[in-house]
């Protein structure tokens, strides 16, 4: 079962007011997000609650939800590593670099270490060509990474 | 989204050719109306612009870029350009794009000869490809639902299921999850995509993505014979096409755009699921294939029915008219159900004609709407019914006129249904309490006081004052009602309801009675009634019944099917034909409607499929049934259709072939008829309000007959409430679109829709009983006690229980003694 915390209940309630009451479907992304903050993601029972607090199928949430990348479906580690690999990462050979941190951190890519503190994840752009090979973590980017970068950052976060 | 009204029009030219259509329309459709096919996938006319497979590029002069056709609304002076070489390479490079992992399975797909994709491949795509790369492999065959399968490779994500689920369905049980490459079409978290709808998908689908699973692999689509014909299940009578292979059945299909011009007048185009997986009984075990006597021997059918004709009129001279009785069934075409009456009232000279358990005469106070009307009134009324169980394209409709045409819904009901949802107002009275409830609403609309409704119906005063100020608020009110739900006293009432609301100054009042069966209005239209001949001729007009029927037409009134079975008992009926009806398990009484059959002298059985009523007859009539035989059915707008064969059945004689032989046998003056447009033809001369009614009217999108006024309304005022006993809650029966009967049966590709059987209890009820939901109970009434699983909601107000009907083997009716009396249940744990 998924319930809303009382933060999280104070947090819609200050959303919700921002749509008129007959598009408050509008309100989804932020409910989205609100349910991964409390949780770490947004499992199947956050959309069933998000589609009867809207108006909405699960259906239809899970389709939003799917949409983007930044709302987790699944359980993730403490710190989630997106690892860009559009066009200019990719020239500057971020394959070998997600390939260094999927080996560093022992996992897969798109798994979480066993202690859950990292998950790995593969990212379309980060919209940060002009400084790549780039990483985000959490909120922070972390730019013209190399393996030495990538070391120290993952150090840094142990 | 086509508008209400079309005033406006605007003038372009579309490849050199001037067209005229309505403002707003898109320019697929307008180069539509003068033969210019511009090739689509995602715009469906009955979905709406949507624009994202890029299919209908064309070129516009004074734009620089190609536009998409079927989002570009037409404007004045307009010039199109569909053949142009920008525009031809355009859609010849989005093609090549649609088919990058399309694979090259068209030997084998479904779809392969109707596919939209295959077609528009030859018409505008490359000749060659360039692909050079592995295709992207997805998952094939995947079960979306038991009845759809998706092939996750063949979809184009054109959106047109999950739009349909969306705007149509408007469950948006469908969506499109995931994000470019990888975008799919699920159900959420990939459960069964079961709706009462689902099936439509199949149809719009324009490649072979989705597939009805019961057709997969079975036949190539041109070794089909396929007959444009009706669906056979609930009064709204869908347009579908039936595909027969070497005298088999194949499938269903909604007669669309996709194969034909759709019935917009009936169905828009959609059909139910029921009506699309629920077709089995054509081939079912359980079939009737010869007439038999009660030793079980095989007859030929001009044998049996000889024997059958010659039993009755030997029981009727001995006996007297009162001892014969014929009780029909709304699932009848109208020529089997007036060719019954006439064999009856002529040649058996009784009125013992029934087809119902409840009651209903001929004829509105009001206008009788069409279906359509729903779409162009300011209300719809709907009482007492639950379209989505009841007629479920009915529902479709009402959702689509409130969603586009602004119309609004009201609802007034003892249960909750996904009429609700849509309603702008929604009451619910208490079970029992409908006469209260409408007398009420009837004297709020006479500005009169509304008093006690509270206490006797559970609605507040204040919410009959809102619905009566907003039905004098709406200039055109479309009534549907269920005339089945209401207990007797109401059937009167409503129209009480009607005939003031049309009374009601600038008012355009209509009404639509949504009883169960295919042709329940048609049934009545043709007489099956003991107390009117057919066209809702009272027995009081005795002249006019005499010109038409004879000097010798009994004007005596008949027994009611109710009364038929009493007097069965009593030994006062000797002899009984029932046609396409099974009492014993759908009328009220249980194992004493059996014990009254029992005790006939003679019961003819006429059926197409086995019944626990056909194991008591004294001789069994064959009916070939929908599927094998053609007749009109007149649906609950009051349309005639026609319902063609799908299927050819030579070694047996059509119903109405059986019944005119009947005829024949005890008056051999009487017409025979080549064909049952022969019979058409007499319904037509006799019926009144079929006068307009033949062969090529039926045909297309029917006609609609006269609608004709009810004898005179007696407001019989609300009954006095009774007292239930102690903690006995008020039954009621309601309607479950996918229940397990004959025509369903275990083997049925719906059998994953049936239900068990389960009780709704209000939570106050269910608290004071100390039932939770999911425990078992028992519903006791008097000796006769059925098993139910409790479900505790807000489904009913308190006081009642409510039962769907589920199966046959439920055996549910058997609770109910007499319909129009309350039936009082104990639910004991």
């Amino acid at each position: 079962m998924f319930a809303f915390s009382e933060t999280s209940e104070k947090e819609i309630e200050k959303q919700l007011v921002k749509y008129p009451p007959d598009r408050k479907k509008s309100a989804i992304l932020a409910l989205l997000r609100i349910a991964q903050q409390q949780n770490g993601y947004v499992s199947p029972e956050a959309m069933e609650e998000i589609g009867r607090r809207l108006d909405l199928s699960p259906a239809y949430v899970e389709g939003v939800c799917s949409f983007y990348t930044m709302y987790y479906t699944r359980p993730v580690g403490q710190y989630v590593i997106l690892f860009c690999i559009n066009v200019s990462c990719h020239l500057l050979n971020c394959d070998n670099l997600l390939e260094y941190t999927a080996k560093k951190l022992n996992i897969e890519v798109g798994g979480t270490t066993e202690d859950k503190k990292f998950t790995l994840l593969r990212e379309e752009c980060l919209a940060e060509c002009s400084r790549a090979p780039v990483m985000r973590i959490n909120n922070d980017y972390h730019v013209n990474l190399t393996p030495q970068k990538i070391d120290q950052i993952l150090d840094s976060l142990k | 989204m086509p508008k209400k009204t079309q005033t406006e029009t605007v003038t372009l030219t579309i490849d050199g050719k001037t067209v005229t259509v309505p403002k707003g329309t898109v320019a697929v459709d307008a180069a539509k109306t003068v033969g210019i096919d511009i090739p689509v996938f995602c715009y469906h006319e009955k979905l709406g612009p949507f624009g994202c497979c890029r299919m209908c590029l064309v070129e516009v002069e004074k734009m620089p870029k190609l536009a998409t056709a079927c989002t570009l609304a037409v404007g004045q002076d307009m010039v199109i350009n569909t053949e142009s070489q920008k525009a031809t390479k355009g859609r010849q490079g989005v093609l090549e794009f649609t088919l990058l992992n399309h694979p090259l399975d068209c030997p084998v797909c479904d779809k392969g000869g109707e596919c939209p994709l295959q077609d528009n491949t030859f018409a505008h795509g490359p000749d060659l490809t360039r692909t050079e790369f592995t295709r992207y492999n997805r998952d094939k065959a995947v079960p979306l639902s038991p009845v759809v399968t998706i092939d996750r490779e063949r979809c184009i994500a054109c959106q047109r299921c999950t739009r349909y689920s969306d705007i149509v369905e408007q469950e948006t049980a469908l969506v499109m999850v995931n994000r470019g490459f990888q975008n799919r079409v699920q159900t959420f978290q990939d459960r069964p995509y079961e709706t009462r709808f689902s099936g439509n998908v199949v149809d719009i689908c324009p490649v072979g993505a989705l597939t009805n699973t019961t057709y997969r692999f079975k036949s190539r689509i041109w070794d089909l014979d396929n007959a444009e014909t009706l669906c056979a299940h609930c009064g709204v009578n869908c347009n579908i096409v039936v595909g027969a292979r070497m005298n088999e059945f194949m499938r269903v299909q909604a007669k669309s755009g996709e194969n034909s011009q759709a019935n917009d007048a009936v169905d828009d185009g959609w059909i139910c699921d029921k009506g699309r997986f629920g077709y089995g009984f054509v081939e079912s075990a359980n079939r009737i294939l010869n007439c038999r006597n009660d030793k079980g021997e095989a007859l030929e059918a001009n044998d049996a029915l000889g024997q059958a004709a010659t039993q009755l009129k030997k029981i009727s001279d001995e006996h007297g008219p009162k001892s014969v009785g014929f009780i029909g069934s709304p699932y009848g075409t109208n020529e089997e159900l007036y060719l019954y009456q006439k064999l009856f009232r002529q040649q058996l000279k009784t009125n013992n004609i029934d087809f119902k358990t409840y009651k209903q005469a001929p004829g509105l106070p009001v206008d009788h709407y069409d279906v359509g009307d729903i779409e162009t009134s300011d209300l719809v009324l709907l009482i007492a019914s639950d379209p989505t169980e009841e007629a479920p394209v009915l529902d479709l409709r009402i959702k689509k006129s409130v969603s586009f045409f602004d119309v609004k819904l009201a609802v007034l009901n003892d249960q909750k249904t996904d009429m609700d949802k849509p309603a702008a107002l929604s009451l619910r009275y208490n079970v029992g309490s409908e006469a209260e409830t409408l007398s009420a609403l009837i004297d709020a609309l006479n500005d009169k006081k509304v008093r006690g409704l509270e206490k006797s119906a559970g609605i507040a005063p204040k919410l009959i004052k809102e619905l009566a100020a907003t039905i004098q608020g709406s200039e055109k009110v479309c009534v549907i009602y269920n005339p089945a739900a209401l207990n007797g006293v109401a059937s009167d009432t409503i129209l009480e309801l009607l005939q003031t609301i049309g009374g009601l100054p600038d008012k355009q009042c209509g009404a639509i009675p949504v009883a169960p069966g295919t042709n329940a209005v048609g049934a009545l239209d043709m007489g099956a009634h003991p107390n009117f001949y057919p066209g809702g001729l009272a027995l009081s007009e005795a002249e006019k019944i005499k010109s038409l029927w004879g000097d010798e037409s009994p004007l005596q009134p008949g027994f009611s099917a109710l009364e038929m079975i009493e007097k069965a008992a009593a030994g006062e009926l000797k002899a009984l034909v029932v046609f396409r009806a099974n009492p014993v398990v759908d009328f009220p009484g249980g194992s004493a409607v059996m014990e009254a059959l029992k005790n006939l002298d003679y019961l003819v059985v006429h059926d197409m499929l086995e019944t626990e009523t056909t194991q008591l007859a004294n001789l069994v009539l064959a009916s070939n049934g929908p599927g094998y035989d053609d007749g009109t059915t007149t649906n609950i707008g009051g349309r005639v259709q026609f319902r063609k064969r799908s299927l050819v059945r030579e070694d047996h004689p059509p119903d109405w072939m059986i019944i005119s032989r009947m005829i024949r046998s005890l008056d051999p003056e009487a017409p025979s008829y080549k064909n049952s447009f022969d019979a058409t033809d007499e319904i037509s001369k006799n019926v009144p309000g079929y006068e307009a009614i033949n062969k090529k009217s039926v045909k297309g999108m029917g006609l609609p007959r006269k609608g004709f006024a009810c004898s005179e309304v007696q407001g019989n005022g609300a009954p006095a409430a009774e007292k239930p006993e102690n903690g006995a809650l008020r039954l009621r029966v309601t309607n479950y679109l996918f229940a397990h009967d004959k025509i369903l049966d275990a083997s049925s590709p719906l059998a994953h829709q049936f239900k068990s059987s389960t009780v709704y209890l209000n939570a106050e009820d269910a608290k004071a009983l100390g039932i939770e939901t999911g425990g078992e109970v028992k519903v006791v009434s008097g000796d006769v006690a059925i098993d139910a699983v409790a479900e505790v909601s807000d489904r009913c107000n308190p006081g009642a229980a409510l039962m769907p009907r589920v199966s046959d083997e439920q055996g549910l009716m058997a609770l109910v003694k007499d319909p129009d009396a309350a039936t009082w249940v104990q639910v004991k744990k």
